[in-house]
């Protein structure tokens, strides 16, 4: 029996997406939105963003949805982003010194605290929340305030958090593809499971003005073989500079670094990893992140 | 006419009291102190507030609609003038009758009309007539009504006509004449806490009906203040290098008069305060008031105000974690892309003014910018003469010299900030887009590295 359309129009099925919330914030990705329940990022609720690594794609991702925000005057608040916040980088977003606010908080406590804040005053247009760490519990807390907040929230986390369970309505997975693209899963909204990951174009910081059809593909630009030194056998080098590092050092290093393999002299002696730079990158990576 | 009359408790004896730097006695027994500040209080609701006897009268019926009708006001007179130290609050037509009612602990006429409420309230509510009370009640007088009954003309002649014209007060039979409180030019209040408090978190509860009155002065004076000064004085048997006391000043963004933004504030910043020796006294200064122009009531369900809110919110967030740390951008002329950004602390004079100015469209930069800098910049491994970030770059646009900075010197060195930098775009799949630079370490003012004249590259950004 077809039911009235005033009645049909007011049930969900659960095979279709939700309508989610009243208010809601077009990401600024067509893909993205005919997936998002009500075509793009939701008030009113959390929005969990789960990164490989910070400072990757925050910007990329949440930043289209964000002018949309401060056209109504209302402020951006960012708390405890990775790094320094570039305020040029974030003109190109349509973002402007009236419009953020950067809270540099450290500790996970004072993180969360300075999210609940804001989400409670229901003052700023928007709130970006780097969250390294949180409880289901504390992320429960954020979610029953958030249901006062009409801008978008967006809780950073890390990849590690992708098997915790969370009460945010809406997780979604993002990492990039050097070819000027974001890949974009939808882990968890309400609606049918989201299968296949969106691939969505996207050139940051204004770099579309600047790119040539050559660097469009960078992933075709693969670094160059590694080059091999003729006459010296890597294996020699190693052995050899090992037997010497007990006489000297200091000058073995320097031969050993200006033969292009710092590799080597870093293995032999990781202290003086400052001095030609850091070569292993999970190390450079806990370094920075 | 409407008349709301809140009635104040006895002064208790202070024992320990030097009688020569006493207050000299209240004639009624109350803090004449506590009676001025309730009267300031209520200043905000109306200009017509006077002083009568242990209690303190206004006259509100104009006030109404201002405070959202005669229950809205009622709920919120009843809800805060406790705290400045009222025991009673009656609410009558005329101020003698509500002060009556008050003492009588009749909150109103509740319906009725005001000579039925008034007749069986016993004699001793109206003063004139506590006097007379002895005589009156041997001869059967105890309440207002029986003695109106009584013939006016031998009332007057064996009791003066002053209860006579008191009792037509009450009645509304007789006008009467109030010398109005005047509202002071400038704000100090002092409190003497009941009891002497050696931790700070404590004086905000002495400290909460300073706030209220400073909030009551700046509403009747339609004005807001940038910061409030609390001093507290120390207890006389305190250790000698204590000293008499000492303050506090709070400072806010905007002009605000919200008690509860003020508390917040109080709170945050009492939490972090030790005090010398224990506290006795407390007294509260207004800084830098000035003319707050209000927003004008509207028909339609409200709009949240938003800016307003956000600076209260930052200010509470930045009690807790320091000023330094909430901070807004300033966008500074300079090539070099660590000075194109000065964070400063959020409510700082200048980020206020900008703010304030034109709404212009945000343009965005000619040229790609990253949207998250390295401070400082990160030293990038080399191999095979290519930098090295999570994976060997791949080197896309470029290079975009940044040369320049010898102006900008280091204080009190000979050092500058010159910089000579190839900015390149990088990418790989694990880090993303950075913005690279590549720099000769020698000669180019970074001193210590003058032997070694290399190429190195640095990571400075991050295009998230």
């Amino acid at each position: 029996m077809p039911l009235p359309p005033a009645v049909a129009e007011a049930i969900w099925r659960g095979d279709a997406l939700g309508r989610g919330t009243d208010t809601v914030w077009p990401s600024g990705f067509d893909a993205l939105d005919a997936d998002l329940p009500g075509g793009g990022w939701p008030g009113r609720q959390l929005t969990e963003v789960l990164l490989p690594q910070f400072s990757l794609a925050e910007w990329r991702l949440a930043g289209p949805a964000l002018r949309r925000v401060v056209a109504g005057g209302a402020a951006v608040a960012m708390v405890g982003p990775p790094k320094r916040p570039h305020l040029p980088g974030l003109m190109h977003l349509g973002l402007d010194e009236r419009h953020l606010v950067w809270i540099d908080a450290r500790a996970p406590s004072e993180r969360l605290w300075c999210t609940e804040q804001l989400i409670k005053s229901n003052a700023a247009g928007a709130v970006l929340a780097w969250l390294p760490q949180a409880a289901p519990e504390q992320l429960r807390r954020l979610q029953v305030l958030a249901q006062s907040f009409e801008g978008p929230v967006f809780l950073f986390r890390p990849l590690t958090a992708r098997h915790d369970p969370s009460p945010a309505p809406l997780r979604v997975l993002a990492t990039i593809d050097v070819d000027w693209a974001l890949d974009v899963q939808i882990l968890k909204r309400k609606g049918p499971a989201h299968e296949t990951p969106l691939r969505l174009a996207s050139i940051p910081g204004g770099l579309e003005h600047v790119l040539t059809p050559r660097v469009m593909r960078p992933s075709t630009m693969r670094p160059v073989a590694p080059m091999t030194v003729p006459g010296v056998d890597v294996a020699d080098t190693v052995n050899e500079s090992a037997g010497k590092a007990q006489v000297s050092a200091g000058p073995l290093l320097e031969t050993v670094s200006e033969s292009l393999h710092e590799p080597v002299a870093l293995t032999l002696f990781p202290e003086f990893s400052h001095v030609v730079g850091r070569t292993d990158p999970a190390a450079s990576s806990a370094g920075t992140v | 006419m409407l008349w709301v009359a809140l009635i104040l408790p006895p002064r208790p004896p202070a024992p320990f009291e030097d009688p020569s730097t006493a207050p000299p006695p209240h004639p009624w027994g109350i803090c004449a102190e506590t009676q001025a500040g309730l009267a300031v209080w209520c200043l905000q609701f109306t200009p017509r507030v006077a002083l009568m006897e242990d209690a303190v009268v206004m006259e509100v019926e104009a006030s109404l609609r201002l405070f959202r009708g005669l229950p809205a006001l009622k709920a919120r007179l009843s809800d805060e003038a406790p705290d400045l130290g009222a025991v009673g609050i009656g609410w009558a037509p005329s101020a003698t009758a509500a002060l009556v009612l008050a003492r009588c602990g009749v909150l109103d006429l509740g319906g009725r009309l005001l000579q039925a409420v008034l007749d069986p309230l016993p004699l001793q509510a109206l003063s004139a007539g506590a006097e007379h009370a002895e005589p009156l009640s041997r001869a059967g007088i105890n309440t207002l009504g029986q003695l109106r009954a009584l013939p006016r003309g031998g009332i007057g002649r064996r009791f003066g006509a002053a209860l006579l014209t008191m009792l037509d007060q009450a009645y509304g039979l007789r006008p009467e004449a109030h010398a109005w409180v005047a509202l002071p030019e400038d704000f100090h209040a002092r409190v003497e806490l009941p009891c002497r408090e050696d931790h700070a978190p404590a004086l905000l509860l002495g400290t909460r009906p300073l706030l209220m009155r400073l909030c009551g002065w700046l509403a009747a004076r339609h004005a807001g203040a940038t910061g409030v000064t609390l001093h507290w004085v120390h207890d006389s048997m305190r250790a000698k290098d204590a000293g008499e006391g000492g303050c506090l000043t709070i400072r806010t963004a905007e002009p605000i008069r919200e008690l509860e933004h003020f508390c917040r504030l109080m709170a945050e910043h009492l939490a972090k305060t030790q005090l010398l020796a224990p506290v006795g006294e407390l007294r509260l200064e207004a800084v830098g008031v000035q003319a707050l122009v209000e927003d004008s009531g509207s028909l339609l369900p409200d709009v949240v105000r938003t800016g307003e809110t956000l600076y209260l919110t930052l200010e509470r967030i930045a009690a807790r974690l320091g000023p330094e740390r909430v901070q807004q951008p300033v966008l500074g002329d300079d090539h070099r892309p660590e000075w194109q950004t000065r964070w400063r602390p959020c409510g700082d004079g200048r980020t206020t003014s900008r703010r304030k100015g034109r709404q212009a469209a945000v343009r965005a930069p000619a040229v790609p910018e990253p949207a998250f800098l390295l401070d400082p910049p990160l030293r990038l491994a080399v191999r095979e003469h290519r930098p090295h970030y999570q994976g060997p770059l791949t080197l896309l646009v470029g290079p975009d010299r940044v040369e320049g900075g010898w102006w900008d010197r280091i204080p009190d060195t000979k050092a500058h900030r010159q910089v000579t930098r190839d900015y390149w775009i990088a990418v790989n799949e694990n880090a993303g887009v950075l913005a690279v630079y590549q720099e000769r370490l020698s000669g180019t003012g970074n001193g210590d590295d003058d032997k070694s004249a290399v190429q190195a590259w640095f990571l400075h950004g991050m295009y998230a």
